[in-house]
């Protein structure tokens, strides 16, 4: 059977193509993210051929964006995602065994179905390792990675094209999913990932974190340091998880309060403009300053 | 009284906060601080499920050196606020 293996901010996962060898086609934003095979996996996620019966299953939750929406639940026994563009089913994912193995359905194996599987599975098996994937814009900047947060809408891509624009040696990294975890040695790092939303921007690079700034569009710029408990409550809006279930909560708890402890996290109030960026980048990219600037 | 489901205390760098993790509260979207006294009757009020301020109270008195009547006082104003916040039904 065919498998290819995949490793996204140094953990890897499997997936295994069954009779549907050409998927591979559809999925060239993952390329850079091959590695080699190995028995030490984070969980396996094997593509169907044919569609599941979907009569078993309970909804819990539904998620709405952007012409997109996902519908949460069980299948059964077993967590299920099904995900929808513009009302239309492109794929289902079925969880088993603590999220160490899934199922997919995508009819033709598309790549909006596949995509949205593998970043949830991503998103659950990796819950309680110190890792979280971010829904977030990132740049890189002299060796650091600076990372952009906000509701949709708010203006993240936006601000990282504002530096790449008026900040020399500005590189974008991530623009929408990038990764984020604590190592053993106490060190946060960023990684990009083969999830980027509307920009292709599929790196396989990674760099110690400089800064999480949050954004505000406001009549004029305006950059504070976050408080560890305002910086709790930005990381976990823009954490992307499944909080109601218990044990990943814990994690994802855990992960996100070692961050706002040791994460140098800031909001920036923004318009889209030059002083923005020059504003923000001289603030963040000297962590032993703490100054207001207003 | 009962704590609304998806309410949890956590510990948020080192400071008390209840935070909405659960499905009916996952766009709740703020944290709340809470006082070591808070949290305490938060724990008292999740264990029994179902509560009276008389219960509280009574919690209160325990571990704290307050009389009877200033703790159902406390409770009574904490109990308040909570219902205001939208954390208890």
């Amino acid at each position: 059977m065919k498998e290819i293996y995949y490793k996204v901010a140094d953990h890897v996962f499997a997936l295994e193509l069954g009779n549907n060898e050409t998927a591979v086609l559809n999925l060239r934003q993952y390329d850079p993210f091959v590695t080699d095979p190995t028995e030490n996996v984070l969980f396996r996620m094997q593509l169907l051929s044919e569609p599941l019966s979907l009569d078993d299953f309970t909804q819990e939750w539904r998620q709405d964006d952007e012409g997109q929406h996902i519908l949460v639940g069980h299948l059964g026994e077993e967590p299920c995602y099904q995900f929808f563009h513009h009302n239309q089913l492109k794929g289902v994912l079925v969880c088993h065994t603590d999220y160490k193995y899934a199922d997919v359905y995508a009819e033709n194996n598309n790549l909006f179905g596949i995509n949205n599987a593998m970043m949830v599975m991503f998103a659950l098996a990796t819950a309680d390792k110190h890792t979280a994937l971010f829904h977030s814009s990132v740049v890189s900047y002299e060796g650091k990675a600076y990372m952009f947060l906000g509701e949709s809408g708010t203006g993240k891509s936006t601000h990282s094209k504002l530096w790449l624009k008026y900040i020399e040696g500005t590189e974008l990294v991530n623009d929408d999913n990038p990764v984020v975890r604590l190592l053993d040695d106490g060190s946060i790092r960023v990684y990009g990932s083969p999830w980027s939303g509307k920009t292709p921007c599929y790196r396989n690079v990674s760099y110690p974190l400089g800064a999480l700034v949050d954004l505000s569009q406001a009549p004029k710029n305006a950059i504070r340091k976050l408080k560890p408990l305002e910086a709790y409550a930005a990381l976990m809006m823009s954490i992307s998880g499944k909080r109601w279930d218990s044990r990943l909560a814990e994690g994802l708890h855990e992960t996100e309060n070692l961050l706002a402890t040791n994460a140098s996290v800031w909001h920036l109030d923004c318009l889209p403009d030059e002083e923005a960026a020059r504003v923000c980048n001289s603030t963040v990219k000297n962590p032993n300053v703490n100054a207001n600037v207003n | 009284m009962k704590i609304k489901k998806g309410f949890v205390l956590r510990e948020v760098c080192g400071e008390k906060v209840i935070v909405g993790e659960g499905l009916e509260t996952i766009n709740f979207g703020k944290l709340i601080s809470v006082n070591d006294t808070a949290a305490t009757l938060w724990q008292k009020a999740t264990e029994l499920g179902d509560f009276t301020i008389e219960q509280l109270a009574d919690a209160l008195v325990e571990v704290y050196e307050v009389s009877r009547e200033q703790a159902l006082n406390d409770v009574e104003k904490l109990t308040a606020k909570w219902k205001e916040a939208g954390l208890i039904d």
